[in-house]
């Protein structure tokens, strides 16, 4: 387990690329059968930096990189300056770099990872997914929690979290696997002319060739009662742990654990099969409309 | 109707099945083949139960690794060759396991977009992979079907919602019939759906052979906790699946033995396991 806060101070550079550099710091490392204090030793840094390097929470310094491949033996210069660059490159900052004033860094640290996702499983129960928001449902939900902020923050708050759509329609986008549970689709935040344009959204984006969205009924019981919303990342490199993200009001936690993945794992699996089909979707958002209307 | 229902249908056997009650459920206090396939592979969709038997099977038996690559590069090369040369347009895949790299229809629809495939599976997880992944070419059909092998009428019934049954079809089990530990029963099972299908359709097999000791213990450990259990057989008995049918070149063999790529360097090294391709005449 480990929160994102603990990083502070790293300038959140592209996750996925320290996280790379770090898996093959390790390979290098277990390789060469080196401890992870011989290896801290050699770099003037303790045990623990060692380990938040190899789990790429940290920035990389040029010298430190340097050094441990001397240590673990890569003398070819062409690996070297691959490697060098590789953490040159994961100090530079993300996408979101001209929101950085607004987002603490365990949200720029998940800004990376999604970016760089491959899948996205998503389990919601109060909200539509970020990803699928319109503009008007997003600020509603933006003023739920920074209603004493000026317009212009508000306005590019909101504009961050469209940006971040963008990444379903790009080449190559990620599939987004997404479960709601049916009071997403009753409550209507930003009021009913709102929801109703966010509900037509939804059935917009169903039709993404990488979006599925699934709707669990308030009559299912067990598993989709057991806990609050979660994302798992899965990333192209099979060299990357699979990253569960939980959004908590000040902060959020990361899980990459094997066991601790298995069992969000497991209950978004449970989830998916016993969510209403996904050929029922279109009929759930269709009759979610209705009742909006007759209400 | 939208571009992805237009192409991405699902039985109305699977969704009438689909209820609360009847959903099977998510096991995973017992390992569960797709899933140790899975493991082996490379894959991340497996969970700790999984990861225990498959690296248990693997101390036991570490080819074991490439044999599960060598399967999926034999219906890659069987399934290009059906799509292509023979002109089949019609697969029936039964045993789909988890999403990978080269997925039936992605083969066949690469040669002839316009190919239908049927996929046919019965762990609730692989369901909710092909489902998501499993997606057509816009020319072609994908379809999925939550049914055990041996309800061969069911099979037969849903498959004929997305394949003309009166157009040569592909049937596809592979690593499926170990499963079935009664040789006659697996006997009447293909003779079953085999016969379904007109002149002009194809059986394609491939499954593990009882031809060393280590394969011979790794099953043995498997049989200890997975499921479903994994019944090795000999060589012969794999080739009685393709009595009747007009057996391809080269017969039944090891599967890297297949009709190797000719552009892959050096010899194949056998596999403890068989394949083959029938015609029906």
């Amino acid at each position: 387990m480990s929160t994102a806060e603990q990083d502070g101070g790293t300038g959140g550079g592209p996750t996925v690329r320290r996280m790379l550099l770090g898996a093959q710091l390790r390979r290098l490392r277990e390789d060469k059968g080196v401890s992870r204090e011989d290896a801290g030793w050699a770099i003037r840094a303790s045990e623990s930096k060692i380990s938040r390097m190899e789990l790429g929470r940290v920035g990389f310094k040029d010298r430190d990189v340097a050094d441990l491949l001397t240590l673990y033996g890569v003398a070819d210069a062409d690996e070297r300056a691959a490697l060098l660059t590789l953490a040159r490159e994961a100090n530079k900052p993300g996408w979101w770099h001209p929101y950085g004033d607004l987002l603490p860094n365990w949200l720029q640290y998940y800004l990376d990872l999604e970016a760089a996702a491959a899948l996205i499983r998503n389990y919601e129960i109060q909200f539509v997914p970020g990803l699928l928001q319109t503009d008007a449902y997003a600020r509603a939900v933006i003023l739920l929690g920074y209603g004493g902020a000026g317009n212009e923050e508000i306005d590019r708050r909101v504009g961050l979290r469209m940006a971040r759509k963008q990444l379903l329609t790009r080449p190559d986008p990620p599939q987004l696997w997404a479960v709601m549970d049916e009071a997403v689709l009753r409550r209507p935040i930003g009021g009913l002319e709102v929801m109703r344009a966010q509900i037509e959204a939804l059935e917009e984006a169903r039709s993404l060739p990488n979006v599925r969205l699934q709707v669990i009924p308030f009559r299912a019981g067990g598993h989709a009662a057991a806990g609050g919303a979660f994302s798992i990342l899965r990333f192209p490199d099979q060299d990357l742990p699979d990253v569960v993200y939980i959004e908590h009001l000040t902060s959020a936690l990361y899980l990459d654990r094997r066991d601790d993945v298995d069992r969000y794992a497991e209950a978004v699996g449970r989830l998916f099969i016993e969510a209403e089909p996904l050929t029922r979707t279109q009929e759930i958002l269709r009759s979610a409309l209705h009742e909006l209307d007759a209400a | 109707m939208d571009s992805k229902g237009a192409h991405v249908t699902e039985s109305s056997t699977a969704s009438a099945t689909g209820g609360q009650q009847e959903a099977p459920m998510l096991d995973t206090n017992v390992p569960q083949t797709a899933r140790i396939w899975n493991y082996w592979l490379g894959g991340k969709d497996n969970f700790a139960v999984d990861r225990a038997v498959g690296a248990q099977v693997r101390e036991a038996f570490p080819e074991i690794v490439d044999m599960a690559r060598a399967s999926r590069a034999f219906l890659v090369r069987a399934v290009s060759y059906l799509a292509g040369e023979a002109g089949i347009r019609q697969f029936l895949d039964i045993g789909t396991g988890l999403p990978t790299a080269d997925n039936t229809h992605e083969v066949a629809q690469r040669v002839a977009p316009e190919s239908r495939v049927v996929y046919v599976d019965f762990d609730p997880l692989v369901l909710v992979h092909a489902r998501a992944l499993l997606t057509s070419s816009p020319e072609g059909v994908t379809n999925y079907v939550d049914a055990d092998l041996r309800d061969t009428d069911k099979i037969l019934q849903a498959a004929a919602s997305t394949l003309d049954l009166t157009q040569p079809t592909t049937l596809m089990l592979l690593g499926i019939l170990g499963h079935l530990a009664d040789d006659d029963e697996a006997q009447s099972i293909v003779k079953r759906l085999v016969g379904a299908l007109p002149s002009g359709s194809h059986l394609v097999i491939s499954d593990g052979t009882n031809t060393s000791k280590q394969v011979v213990e790794a099953a043995r450990i498997w049989n200890q906790s997975a499921n479903p259990t994994y019944h090795l057989r000999s060589p012969e008995q794999i080739a009685r699946f393709f009595d009747g049918l007009e057996l391809l070149d080269p017969g039944v063999v090891s599967q890297p033995r297949w009709r190797p790529d000719p552009s892959s360097a050096g010899l194949p090294t056998d596999v403890e396991g068989r394949c083959g391709v029938g015609r029906k005449p």
